[in-house]
């Protein structure tokens, strides 16, 4: 099931794109250009541009509040971006509902997990392969490979409200992963792990990348597990983008320094 | 292929077909029980089987409202008013000419001289309720909790209302009087098995294990890919043509139709019966049918008074003890077991099943 033929292709090389690059996305990309998102008065995001292809882990940081999860809820059609547009695969596809973009490609994990917690582990994944279109039995069979592939082989038939939170982190996944995406959205997937669960989650979203062939964009606190998975980082702050590039890049950036490293310490 | 292989393959085939059969052991379990009531009750005397029968419609119009709230976790007070639309246009579709003329004089002249078999009827009945389910479904399939609760209330009263007010058709605030009075024991019975099994069947397909993902959680189900209201909508659909069979067989029942059968009192029932039997699984809805069934008869007899001969005493409940009991059992079964008596499991041979 694993498709490692696309690890040949796998692009290390860190790329950064300037703003004269953000003017349509080819057909490996997700896209937002210039999204502004507003609650009330209050700007969550203002006129964040960032895109990222397939093959590819971007790291999506900043300190708490900086909207880093409005944006992955506007890439992924949860949240309606005011203006500014996002475009998938060379396609506009802002306005889509969230339903219609996971179907085509974009797949999210939440902070909170939010599992199906009163389904079988099996059937939380199974939901999401028959929405792509999978028979009842294949899907049963997939699910079977997918939980295979995250270790969670033993879990298919316990109820998701009895799993540990670690199980149920990676269910999260196996359920995102379960959509096929081109892109794939991770929210804190490390949040509450220890130092050790951590990094092996970091090489399991590595491997992803390459078994499954998509693009990864991860909001992640950790910076160590940032710092050794992504190619390239976006930081955020009060809503607006602090500083593009490579971790070694951005670490070293006086901005980003003052504003989040300040902050967290 | 080698031997090894056949055995193998032949082993997985076993295994398959097995696990096949097992999922159906609820519904055979289920259906057992209905044939079996409608067996024992048919031994007894006229008054006893119409109070089994009675049971039964209750039983198709909980099925029906299963189908949707159960599977949807979505409030919903209008499938009463989906009994209704099934009564009234089976009604008017078998009455016989005669009758029409004397109670619904302004009937379209088609409509006033047509009389069809009860079949036709039924079907038609039960199509008509989902017909409107599914427009007025359309709007309102987005939204849950408490805005769902409000706008199905509102749908009831909107068809309470029209039904009541439409003299020329329903006959309105009079009763409507005359229908053919098919329904039996047996054909009750049969209906309600039909029911249980249609139930069963959509609660096996993919449609239903997405909307049971959304009732979980509806933001991640979107993630998933899942048409919350596509989904919300079929159900809702589905369990309207089956609460419209229910009417049919009421409207058959009783012989005589009247708007105010069709209104709150049945609605606070027969989500009673659902939540009390325990409303995500279909054993929940006929085990809740069954308890405030016989409960609400046990009531009844109370209410009515009656003398044991064995200890000499006379028995008189005040009146309302029925109604303030089930009341009671509700409250009680909200407050100490929410997923109620069967815990949202269905049955299966070795007990319950998640």
């Amino acid at each position: 099931m694993v498709n490692s033929a696309h690890s040949e292709h796998m692009h290390r090389k860190p790329c950064i794109w300037t703003e004269a690059d953000l003017k349509g996305c080819s057909d490996m990309e997700l896209e937002a250009s210039g999204v502004t998102v507003r609650f009330g008065g209050i700007r969550a995001v203002e006129n964040v541009s960032l895109r990222f292809g397939i093959h590819e882990i971007v790291g999506l940081i900043g300190p708490n509040g900086a909207g880093k999860t409005t944006l992955v809820n506007a890439l992924s059609g949860f949240q309606k971006p005011r203006s500014g547009r996002i475009c998938l695969a060379g396609k506009d596809v802002t306005g889509w509902r969230s339903d219609a973009l996971a179907r085509h490609g974009v797949a999210r994990t939440f902070q909170a997990v939010r599992l199906f917690r009163g389904l079988t582990v099996a059937e939380n994944i199974e939901t999401a392969l028959l929405s792509t279109g999978l028979a009842r039995s294949a899907a049963r069979a997939r699910a079977r490979d997918i939980l295979g592939y995250l270790h969670l082989s033993n879990r298919a038939d316990t109820l998701a409200s009895g799993l540990n939170y670690g199980d149920e982190r990676r269910v999260g996944i196996a359920r995102a992963l379960a959509m096929e995406p081109k892109f794939l959205l991770l929210d804190e997937p490390a949040a509450g792990l220890n130092i050790g669960e951590a990094e092996e989650l970091g090489q399991t979203i590595a491997s992803i990348r390459d078994d499954f062939g998509c693009g990864i964009l991860v909001i992640e606190h950790n910076m160590a597990l940032v710092m050794k998975l992504c190619e390239r980082l976006h930081v955020l702050a009060t809503g607006m983008t602090l500083a593009t590039g490579t971790p070694t890049e951005v670490m070293a950036d006086p901005a980003f320094k003052d504003a989040y490293l300040g902050a967290e310490t | 292929m080698t031997r090894q292989d056949t055995s193998a393959n032949e082993t997985t085939w076993q295994l398959m077909s097995w696990e096949r059969l097992e999922r159906l052991v609820p519904l055979l379990i289920l259906v057992a029980v209905v044939a079996g009531i409608m067996l024992l009750a048919s031994q007894f005397g006229i008054v006893q089987q119409r109070r089994v029968t009675l049971g039964f419609i209750s039983l198709i119009s909980v099925v029906g409202l299963y189908v949707f709230m159960g599977n949807s976790g979505v409030l919903n007070f209008s499938s009463v008013g989906f009994m209704a639309i099934g009564a009234y246009v089976s009604a008017l579709l078998t009455m016989r000419p005669q009758v029409k003329a004397t109670f619904l004089r302004d009937l379209p002249d088609w409509l006033a001289a047509a009389q069809f078999d009860p079949i036709t009827g039924a079907l038609a009945g039960g199509a008509a309720a989902a017909l409107v389910a599914l427009v007025v479904g359309l709007p309102i399939m987005r939204l849950s909790g408490i805005g769902a609760g409000i706008a199905t209330l509102s749908i009831l009263i909107i068809f309470y209302i029209v039904l009541g007010n439409w003299t020329g058709v329903t006959g309105g605030q009079r009763s409507l009087m005359g229908l053919p009075t098919y329904v039996t024991i047996w054909n009750a019975g049969l209906a309600a098995i039909g029911a249980i099994v249609l139930a069963f069947v959509y609660q096996e397909s993919r449609s239903c294990l997405a909307l049971r993902a959304s009732r979980e959680d509806e933001v991640a189900a979107r993630s998933a890919g899942v048409r919350v209201v596509r989904e919300r909508l079929t159900a809702f659909v589905l369990g309207a043509f089956i609460c419209g069979i229910a009417g049919v067989f009421y409207g058959h029942f009783l012989g005589t139709l009247r708007v105010e059968n069709f209104y709150l009192d049945p609605t606070f029932l027969y989500i009673t019966m659902l939540v009390v039997g325990g409303m995500r699984s279909l054993t929940g809805a006929v085990v809740g049918v069954i308890v405030i069934s016989t409960l609400a008869e046990l009531l009844r007899l109370l209410e009515i008074g009656g003398r044991l001969p064995a200890l000499d005493v006379t028995l008189k409940a005040p009146a309302g003890l029925g109604d303030v009991v089930l009341a009671a059992l509700m409250l009680g079964i909200i407050l100490f077991r929410p997923q109620g008596i069967t815990g949202g499991r269905e049955i299966t041979l070795r007990g319950m099943r998640g």
